[in-house]
């Protein structure tokens, strides 16, 4: 079990690094222009600019800069914005908003599945009545509805209601973030629930449940101790995956909401052309995917004794 | 058999609601059930068998219920049971099943030592390591070797042999009276399915249990059972003891069923087969079920279900050909046959 963690956490970071270099490639693919920010290019003469580009080695060779990019990440410096906050680094620029993004996300990611995994759990108990049909509603409403629709709905009922702010506020984040997180929190409760009832229904109707019927347990006991309980196994793949959705659905919420997170960042970024936040915020979206992949990897081995995955192919 | 039955099924009727339609899948089947005996109860595909005897411990699906009849199990009426808490002081404690595929029956994620000792917290109040100690006892019972280490393996690591044995392990950790065993060995390779046949027997002999075996294979009740009851859409056509069920059958769907026995094909000849379909059981039934496929079926069995005609004191059987006003009718060849080649073996 250790040596496959230990392999499949250097997979992980293979793959972080392939990201990297790829993203690093294309960036570089960019005309040089936009290594200066708008007021240089105004002011500096050709000669200057080629004067700088070479000090600061975009002009050596591709392979020869791919090196120093890596040794650059291993050192945890990814470079200077140009644009964004022309001269500070770009780890200063992405930190603060980088915090905002992370903890809203994973307030709602704690929220949809404690939420969706309750809803999940009724449905089943109640199926194909009343409480099973409004779950099913809401998991229809939410996936067919534009998520712009259903967030101007959170932000009516939110504002006018309730009296929540609509709009972030840097004050009072406690506050004004709530909205926000719900918005966020939206699609993953009606995933959630949707496969925790799937997974439980599947569950309840295989042998082993007749045999705990059988045996004399009451089907409260069955529900808990069996049927959840498996069913969550396969439901632990999905954690790392709607994590994935929550961070990239906090793109539209963030700026719905104008939250000065990573998600307004990176459009800003990409519209500026500012290459050194773009190639680091493609960097951290890619290994929060791959970081949360191998997290659900690992769960699905520490509650599956059938997955012992021990190099050579697997047993599933 | 002037012993008071330990299970009495009287006139049961089940119905399963099927997309709005009604089907009848037990018509006023009738059954007793003697202490320490084994009943074997065969039939084809559909016969009703597993229904019938699931109903005793309520395992019917959602959509089936008992609608008539009487199931009488130490002064009460299982059949008037209702809620699941009924329910809980039969199941495991008093009547107990084991099914038919040891590969699906096992919860996957749960020790295997685990799952038998839930059925002991269960049903008999102790818990932790006493339950644990007889989980163990349980699994040596069986016949599993090494109990202590293979009490913490789950169930993949099994053989479907060995899975059997632990589903038979949950089902009499609490020493039921009466063990169903649906199709034990149907899932089983044949030199698995004599052990566990013996295993079930050793148990029903320390644990004084009352076994019922449904099968469709005639080998398995040569072997096993004391009894047999003959069952065809729903219903119990004859009943006796094993050697009257094979040497002195009346009913033509048991000649039927017997003459297709592999043991008596001739070589070179196909095995005889029983033509046609059973009925549908959405429809309503008249007469003798079987008189359909039945090649010398009377007039009256279109007409009017036969009532259980007595062969012996043991062995009844519901044919118009044993009433009095009947034509006389001979056993078919083959029967003769059986008796003749049976006695052969022996």
């Amino acid at each position: 079990m250790f040596k496959y963690t230990i392999k499949r956490l250097l997979q992980s970071l293979v793959t972080v690094l392939v990201v990297a270099t790829i993203v690093f490639l294309l960036m570089r693919m960019l005309p040089t222009d936009y290594y200066f920010s708008e007021d240089q290019l105004m002011k500096l003469t050709e000669a200057q600019k080629q004067e700088q580009l070479a000090a600061a080695g975009l002009l050596d060779p591709i392979p020869e800069q791919l090196v120093r990019f890596y040794g650059q990440i291993l050192r945890f410096d990814f470079g200077e914005s140009r644009r964004i906050q022309s001269g500070v680094a770009v780890i200063e620029v992405i930190g603060s908003k980088f915090t905002i993004s992370m903890k809203n996300g994973c307030i709602a990611l704690v929220i949809s599945l404690i939420v969706g995994v309750l809803l999940g759990i009724l449905q089943t108990r109640h199926k194909d009545r009343l409480l099973d049909h409004i779950g099913t509603g809401y998991t229809i409403f939410v996936n067919a509805v534009p998520s712009l629709v259903s967030y101007s709905l959170v932000l009516v009922f939110g504002s006018k209601v309730l009296g929540l702010p609509s709009i972030y506020s840097s004050r009072r984040p406690e506050v004004s973030s709530i909205l926000p997180i719900v918005c966020l929190a939206l699609a993953s409760i009606a995933s959630y629930a949707l496969w925790t009832r799937r997974y439980m229904v599947d569950e309840l109707n295989k042998d082993y449940i007749k045999l705990a019927r059988i045996k004399g347990m009451s089907s409260k006991t069955i529900m808990v101790k069996h049927v959840f309980k498996n069913a969550f196994v396969p439901l632990a793949q999905y954690i790392p995956a709607s994590f994935l959705y929550t961070i990239g659905g906090s793109l539209l919420v963030e700026r719905f909401f104008s939250v000065p997170g990573m998600g307004p960042l990176l459009t800003d970024s990409i519209i500026r052309y500012d290459v050194n936040v773009v190639q680091t915020l493609a960097i951290i979206y890619a290994a929060l995917g791959i970081i949360g992949v191998f997290l659900g990897d690992i769960l699905m081995m520490l509650l599956d004794p059938r997955i012992k995955l021990t190099g050579r192919g697997g047993t599933r | 058999m002037a012993k008071e039955p330990i299970l009495s099924a009287k006139d049961v009727e089940i119905q399963f609601s099927l997309r709005g339609k009604k089907l009848t899948a037990i018509r006023k089947c009738s059954l007793d059930l003697y202490e320490g005996e084994t009943l074997a109860i065969v039939g084809e595909s559909g016969s009703g068998k597993s229904v019938f005897t699931k109903s005793f411990l309520g395992m019917l699906d959602a959509n089936g219920s008992i609608i008539g009849g009487s199931i009488m199990y130490d002064g009460i009426d299982l059949a008037k049971y209702t809620t699941e808490k009924d329910w809980m002081t039969i199941r495991g404690k008093k009547i107990s099943m084991v099914m038919q595929d040891p590969m699906t029956s096992l919860n996957p994620l749960k020790k295997v030592g685990k799952q038998i000792q839930e059925s002991i917290e269960l049903n008999q109040g102790i818990k932790g390591a006493e339950a644990k100690k007889l989980a163990l006892e349980m699994l040596e019972k069986v016949g599993i070797p090494d109990p202590e280490r293979r009490y913490n393996q789950y169930p993949h690591e099994f053989s479907g042999g060995m899975r059997q044995r632990v589903v038979i392990a949950i089902a009499v950790a609490c020493r039921p009276e009466i063990l169903i065993c649906d199709e034990p060995t149907t899932a089983l390779d044949v030199t698995i399915q004599a052990q566990i046949l013996n295993l079930i027997r050793e148990l029903q002999r320390e644990l004084k249990m009352t076994v019922v075996y449904i099968t469709h294979d005639l080998g398995v009740v040569a072997n096993v059972a004391d009894r047999v009851a003959v069952m065809y859409a729903g219903q119990i056509v004859e009943y006796g003891l094993v050697e009257e069920i094979f040497y002195n059958a009346w009913h033509p769907y048991t000649w039927a069923l017997l003459s297709s026995l592999p043991q008596l094909g001739v070589k070179g000849e196909p095995l005889p087969t029983i033509e046609g379909t059973p009925p549908n059981l959405f429809n309503t039934i008249t007469g003798d079920a079987f008189a359909p496929r039945n090649r010398q079926a009377l007039a009256i069995d279109f007409e009017e279900e036969p009532p259980f005609f007595d062969v012996t004191e043991t062995h009844k059987a519901k044919t118009w050909y044993l009433d009095p006003r009947a034509p006389k009718i001979e056993q078919p060849k083959s029967i003769r046959m059986l008796r003749d080649k049976m006695k052969e073996r022996r």
